[in-house]
């Protein structure tokens, strides 16, 4: 029997390369982790053990991959007991970790003009597929991303135009930047050259500055705290664009066996608990808000 | 592991015959191919295999969240999400490959009839056996309202015993007072086994916005933190199910070779692994090799000698 679900999840003893610290109790763990590298798809994440004391694992999302050199590198936030003993965790050191786990996003052919919008710990899916994108041909893709505590990257003016953002609005993403990715920067903070705002009002500035057949290229890729991807599902409605909203949710298992990431959707037989981990965490924003 | 190993960890369950005393959880392993994902786990490290909680209509479960980590332990309130019995036989038993361990339905319902219809579908299946879930702390009919209760807990294993001829095995909650009481009732009517224990029933509170964390606002807890009550019970049951020559899977917070030495020695002939799995989801062979090695330690020959081998202190 046809069964390609299988011995698609590796769980290996990842050694970690590098951890550092970034204000706002937000960290970049690189992992030496090649199965998971080799088979990781933007959107997907890995499910790692922070302690043995701590009887779950922590799914995080995967920022990069790189199949080559076999490193793998996450973005976290502490906001718990779990996060917090994983951010002690040096160098040099093993940890348990399984990935890579469930449903990427999808590269519509027909649309050149993504627009991936990222809010917190919601960003690293973001620069995987922004990545992603650099290997296509085609596309001109325009990256989005919000943050209520500093950025964990050093931002710098953007030398990419792009039309439709207010003036001043200029910080954006060395990493993407030097892909030839435009990117620019949203928060409520007032950090220089970041648009004091939401993601969704930038967005909306974008697709306002375009023209109707430009419009009909775009597709929305997002990824953040609940709220905002509501608001974004709510402008890609408004805006008639598809648009694919990466999820999270408290999860056990993360292998699809235990159906304690559900997120209610809508289909077609009506509505329906879909797991985060394997049905997802990409779901058409249209079937979740 | 070689064959003579293999053949220390044989079990013979209600008539089944497992190759490892280990058995996957119901809820733990969705129905059956979901850990297959995992690269180097297989069904064949377990001697069974407990699918999905289900029901005679499709349930949609529970709100979110329904999983949350305590200290050295787990609460969940899935709340039985599954496509219905008849979905389950049609469409998912056919997808499973039987010859890599023994699959065991697991049967809810919020009536004893409900248990009852549910039962004759999986009669009518290749299914192994059927675990009757009478001790589910995560709905609001059925589940532990039944089984904390004996003439009720009785009822529903009489009327399932009536509907199928395959083992049956009871799975009785610690959310009561008597267990031993419990299970002397579901022998009398025609229990095959048990498994002892559910998971209990508790609560985890977010004190920000002052609500409840489970979607449900309880859970049942599982994980390491249980495993003291889960061996008590087992104890206990053991007491009754003894005479009647009746076996028990003994679960609750097993996580290492230990654990599952202790369920064994309090009386268990199988030993439920589920919340370990989701820490180390190739956690089976471990076990297995592990029992393996005691056994020799001890100059034992298998398993079964160890079940109920607890000498208590006078």
């Amino acid at each position: 029997m046809n069964k390609p679900h299988r011995d698609t999840i590796c769980v290996e003893e990842a050694e970690i390369i590098s951890h550092d610290a970034w204000p706002g109790n937000q960290y970049i763990l690189r992992i030496l982790a090649e199965g998971i590298a080799a088979d990781a798809k933007p959107g997907s994440f890995v499910h790692l053990t922070v302690d043995p004391q701590r009887p779950m694992r922590r799914p995080i999302s995967i920022m990069r991959a790189n199949p080559k050199t076999g490193m793998v590198d996450l973005l976290y936030k502490v906001v718990g007991e779990g996060t917090t003993l994983l951010s002690h965790r040096k160098p040099g050191e093993r940890i348990n970790v399984m990935g890579p786990i469930g449903n990427g996003f999808t590269v519509d052919q027909t649309r050149s003009l993504p627009l991936l919008i990222g809010g917190g710990v919601g960003m690293p899916p973001m620069i995987f597929l922004a990545e992603h994108y650099t290997e296509l041909a085609g596309y001109h893709p325009f990256v989005i991303l919000g943050s209520e505590v500093p950025f964990p990257f050093q931002a710098e003016p953007s030398k990419l135009i792009i039309p439709g953002m207010p003036d001043g609005v200029i910080a954006g993403v060395p990493l993407l930047e030097e892909w030839g990715i435009p990117s620019r920067l949203t928060s409520l903070q007032g950090y220089p050259g970041c648009h004091e705002g939401y993601v969704t009002d930038l967005a909306r500035q974008w697709l306002d500055a375009m023209d109707e057949s430009d419009r009909k290229q775009v597709i929305i890729y997002s990824c953040g705290p609940h709220p905002m991807l509501e608001a974004v599902a709510k402008l890609a409605k408004a805006y008639n664009l598809p648009c694919q909203v990466s999820l999270e949710e408290f999860m056990a298992c993360a292998v699809g066996g235990c159906a304690g990431c559900v997120v209610k959707v809508e289909t077609d037989t009506g509505p329906a608990m879909k797991r985060v981990c394997v049905d997802g965490p990409v779901f058409e924003a249209a079937t979740v808000f | 592991m070689n064959e003579a190993d293999q053949a220390m960890l044989a079990v013979d369950f209600c008539g089944l015959s497992l190759t490892s005393p280990l058995v996957l959880l119901s809820g733990c392993v969705g129905f059956g191919e979901e850990y297959t994902r995992v690269r180097g786990y297989s069904n064949r490290d377990a001697g069974a295999v407990c699918l999905k909680g289900t029901t005679l209509e499709p349930r949609l479960g529970n709100r979110p969240h329904r999983v949350y980590e305590t200290a050295m332990g787990m609460l969940n309130a899935i709340g039985l999400q599954n496509p219905g019995a008849r979905y389950v036989v049609d469409k998912i038993l056919p997808t499973l490959d039987f010859s890599e361990t023994r699959f065991i339905a697991n049967l809810s319902g919020s009536t004893v009839e409900e248990y009852a219809e549910v039962a004759r579908i999986f009669d009518d299946s290749p299914i192994d056996a059927m675990e009757i879930n009478i001790s589910c702390p995560n709905v609001k009919e059925g589940g532990v309202a039944f089984g904390n209760d004996p003439d009720m807990s009785a009822r529903v294993v009489a009327a399932c015993r009536k509907a199928t001829s395959k083992p049956i095995i009871t799975k009785l909650s610690p959310n009561q007072t008597n267990i031993a009481e419990n299970a002397r009732r579901c022998i009398e009517a025609g229990t095959d086994g048990f498994a002892v224990i559910n998971t209990l029933m508790g609560m985890a509170i977010d004190i920000e916005d002052r609500v409840p964390i489970i979607g449900n606002n309880q859970g049942g807890l599982s994980g390491p933190a249980i495993k003291p009550i889960a061996l008590l019970k087992v104890h206990q049951v053991y007491q009754v199910c003894r005479e009647h020559g009746i076996p028990i899977i003994g679960q609750g917070g097993v996580n290492s070779v230990q654990d599952a030495l202790e369920f064994l020695i309090a009386g268990a002939s199988a030993v439920g692994v589920g919340t370990a799995l989701f820490y180390d989801p190739l956690i089976c062979p471990k076990l297995n090799r592990g029992i393996v090695d005691y056994l020799k330690r001890h100059g034992l020959s298998h398993v079964a000698q160890l079940t109920g081998s607890l000498r208590l202190n006078s």
